[in-house]
């Protein structure tokens, strides 16, 4: 569903993602994860088509990102961790305005149920000024899920949200890869991660460190003391120490 | 603490000036930038000619129409009370100062202080504009006439604005604490009132004569010892500026600079005033509530939102949301239906005065009608902004929808075109109505038919073409151009913004030649067999040309809009 070959992304000379392949299939939830400036935002956002990748190939549900790029688009939905929404459109228009825009059929009908899985069915009237940031960030990923893509990006997507909130798009993501998206979750919050993702890529200054299930990169490194992930994670990038000091 | 905020400004304004200048790596910024020269260079030296040795612009009517611009000026704040902006902390600030053991004069001590940079800037540009004008001493001399022309003018319009938001906001306490402005204040309009009411019949007299009657007579009103007194703290700030010598420049600047400082002390003084009061009375109120249980959250209470004009339809031309996006956030910072409503009411008005016999009231509205639309098609492109120039900070989101890079730039364009042209519509509407009923009008009722018959064909693509130039330039210089729904405002950015319209007008006329001349051509060259009727073929031929050349620009922006990067453009997340 997801596909990356040879992904590089230069800044000026400063290598930021170097020859990054992976596959993500439908019903899958790969977590990327690494340290900061490892190269995550870089990745997700190429593949959301926002940055212009320096080189490689990006295929999402088939359509080749760089000769297709409305076909490819129009698959996937980009959850950025800060939500961007227009200061003067209600949360019902914000709805509305997507729908247009990825062609949605029987838009009204399906706005109630979202704005109720979203938990904002009594703020369909308010503009963005009015709602707190987990209610932003909510609109922002019901703006996402509403047009049902193949592919799901979230960047750091439980941001500002509430315990409630947090455990609901848990069981959003889980529900969506169930029905056949493919994801991809990157996050700092390392048991959200272990929690529902079924591989994992390990990313360190723009190049893979580790990619495969928890129980496979356990496996290729003998030396991994624990099975937790953040002493796994911590063991990959070199930070050993930090678990010990 | 005055360093900690010279170091603050400093290095703010060397990093910022770095970021720019590494945007000279690209061609495309060395380009623009030599082109900006050279077109400086072209406006302010090598365009004008010079005037004859001793020729000097009569320094009477300088300071007089001076003195009246700047008490337009000076109105406009008080009666929109704009200048506020000067004292927006940006989030950073607001962090690290207001939360710091920072007083609340040292905030704005700060605030004024960091508004030099942008007021010595302008100074510079308006000595520039006006390098080749006889009046004044020397360039160096005249920076600093401008700038401290510019600077009491923004501080008397940041006080305005104090004064008029202590009254909105803090009622009773601020009127209290407003005591002093606002008596001044009262004083001054009464004796203006009583002015004008002298002066009114006398000036009336004249105003039949030509100007060069008519300007006597106001300097002559303008003379008399109170409306003297009255403009005199204009004159002073003007006096520097005109003067032909370096000894009445330096005695007309004393004036000006003891103006400038008495400013500065209303405004520091009064604001941190203000502040306080209602910082203490903030607490108290907090306080008094704080005993209250059960209550909400009241700054997410919901406000009044006004529903569309226009519905979205849900299925269609997938870029026609951004458009209609666009247009609904106009509807809500714009109190358009009030505006409609005031224009309907008003062209009755003006249509019925216009069959009165002396329909002086309807000519009067008229002409002023169509002076607006008139401005309007050169500033209009800068002050409607619901486009790219808008949505460019949000380019993350544009990139991700899956749409053509040309989509996106019609539909942005096509947004403020589409209200500008509405805007300018409505004020030739309103002049034609204010004429309706004057026969002596030239041209005859029959032409100026035609005429606003032309204006509806032409203007929505004129504008159109206008609105590509401006959200080219943003698209293509990102970084150099001020992007959000805002634009430098206010008299210190008027020399800026002056250079900006003048080459947005250039390029406009350079876009409008070819279907002018393909238009004129075909209308010349038809005329003798169709008559009037070749101006159809013509028009057709003009509005086809501009289409095509509207078609060549979105597609090469969408291209632009397709390859830009949000990380290296500096803009987006």
């Amino acid at each position: 569903m997801i596909e990356v070959e040879g992904l590089h992304k230069l800044y000026g000379d400063f290598p930021a993602v170097q020859g990054l392949s992976f596959r993500v299939g439908a019903g899958e939830v790969l977590g990327l994860i690494g340290p900061n400036g490892a190269g995550k935002t870089t990745t997700i956002r190429s593949i959301a088509g926002i940055i212009i990748p320096s080189g490689g190939q990006i295929r999402i549900a088939g359509h080749d990102l760089a000769k297709d790029p409305v076909g490819a688009k129009t698959e996937l939905a980009f959850i950025p961790d800060e939500p961007h929404l227009f200061e003067y459109l209600t949360v019902e228009e914000h709805l509305r305005f997507v729908g247009r825009l990825y062609g949605v059929t029987g838009i009204s009908a399906r706005i109630p149920g979202l704005l109720e899985e979203m938990d904002l069915g009594d703020k369909r009237g308010a503009l963005p000024g009015e709602l707190s940031r987990g209610m932003k960030q909510k609109l922002a990923i019901a703006c996402g899920l509403l047009h049902e893509p193949k592919a799901l990006l979230l960047d750091e997507p439980l941001t500002g949200l509430d315990p409630v909130g947090i455990r609901r798009m848990k069981s959003t993501i889980m529900r969506r890869a169930a029905g056949g998206t493919a994801v991809i979750l990157s996050s700092h919050l390392l048991h959200l991660v272990e929690e529902i993702c079924t591989r994992l890529l390990v990313l360190q200054h723009g190049r893979v460190v580790a990619f495969g299930t928890m129980a496979e990169i356990i496996a290729s490194r003998p030396g991994l003391r624990t099975r937790s992930l953040e002493d796994v994670f911590l063991a990959l990038i070199g930070q050993e120490e930090a678990t010990d000091a | 603490m005055i360093r900690v905020f010279g170091y603050l400004a400093w290095c703010t304004a060397y990093n910022r000036t770095a970021r720019q200048l590494r945007h000279l790596r690209s061609p495309r910024y060395v380009a623009a930038l030599l082109f900006g020269i050279a077109y400086l260079w072209f406006m302010v030296v090598a365009q004008r000619p010079a005037p004859a040795a001793g020729e000097l612009a009569d320094t009477r009517w300088v300071e007089l129409v001076g003195a009246i611009a700047l008490l337009g000026a000076v109105a406009w704040g008080w009666i929109f009370g704009v200048e506020r902006r000067v004292l927006t902390f940006t989030p950073a600030e607001v962090t690290f100062l207001f939360s710091g053991p920072v007083s609340r004069r040292g905030l704005i001590q700060f605030k004024l202080l960091h508004s030099q940079l942008f007021i010595l800037f302008n100074a510079f540009l308006w000595t520039l504009i006006l390098s080749r004008e006889r009046f004044g001493v020397s360039p160096w001399l005249r920076v600093i006439s401008i700038w401290v022309l510019l600077t009491t003018l923004s501080f008397h319009r940041l006080g305005a604005s104090f004064v008029r938001t202590s009254l909105a906001e803090h009622g009773r306490l601020g009127l209290r604490h407003r005591v002093v402005s606002l008596v001044v204040l009262g004083g001054v309009l009464i004796a203006w009132t009583w002015s004008i009411a002298e002066a009114l019949p006398h000036l009336a007299d004249r105003s039949g004569d030509s100007p060069f009657a008519f300007l006597p007579a106001l300097g002559e009103a303008g003379g008399q010892p109170l409306p003297a007194a009255l403009t005199y703290p204009f004159r002073v700030m003007i006096r520097p500026l005109i003067a032909n010598s370096v000894a009445a420049w330096a005695n007309a600047l004393w004036p000006a600079l003891t103006l400038l400082v008495l400013h500065y002390i209303w405004v520091v003084r009064s604001d941190t005033a203000f502040e306080e009061a209602a910082a203490a009375v903030s607490l108290q109120k907090a306080q008094s509530l704080s005993g209250r249980a059960g209550r909400t959250n009241t700054s997410l209470a919901p406000a009044r939102v006004t529903p569309p004009l226009l519905r979205l339809a849900p299925q269609g031309w997938p870029a026609g949301a951004i458009l209609w996006k666009n247009l609904v956030a106009v509807t809500r910072t714009r109190r358009l239906r009030k505006a409609a409503l005031a224009l309907l009411g008003g062209g009755a008005i003006v249509a019925m005065l216009s069959f009165e016999p002396e329909g002086m009231l309807a000519e009067i509205a008229g002409w002023f009608a169509i002076t607006w639309a008139a401005a309007m098609g050169v500033i209009g492109p800068q002050w409607v902004r619901n486009d790219l120039r808008g949505d460019l900070m949000k380019l993350d989101l544009l990139r991700s929808y899956p749409l053509r890079g040309w989509s996106v730039v019609i539909a942005e364009a096509t947004a403020s075109a589409l209200l500008l042209t509405v805007i300018q519509l409505s004020l030739l509407l309103i002049a034609y109505l204010a004429f309706l009923g004057n026969d002596f009008m030239v041209p005859a009722l029959r032409d100026r038919s035609l005429l606003l018959l032309a204006a509806f064909a032409f203007l929505p693509g004129v504008n159109l073409l206008g609105m590509l130039i401006q959200n080219g330039a943003a698209l293509l210089y990102p970084a150099w151009v001020r992007l959000g729904s805002g634009r430098p405002g206010g008299v210190e950015a008027l020399g800026q913004n002056l250079l900006m319209m003048v080459m947005f007008v250039a390029l406009l006329l350079a876009l409008l030649l070819l279907p002018v001349a393909l238009g004129g051509g075909t209308f010349l060259l038809l005329r003798t067999a169709l008559n009037y009727w070749a101006a159809l073929p013509a028009t057709v031929l003009t509005l086809a040309t501009m289409a095509f050349e509207a078609a060549l620009v979105v597609e090469w922006l969408g291209g632009v809009f397709e390859r830009t990067d949000p990380a290296t453009a500096g803009i987006g997340n």
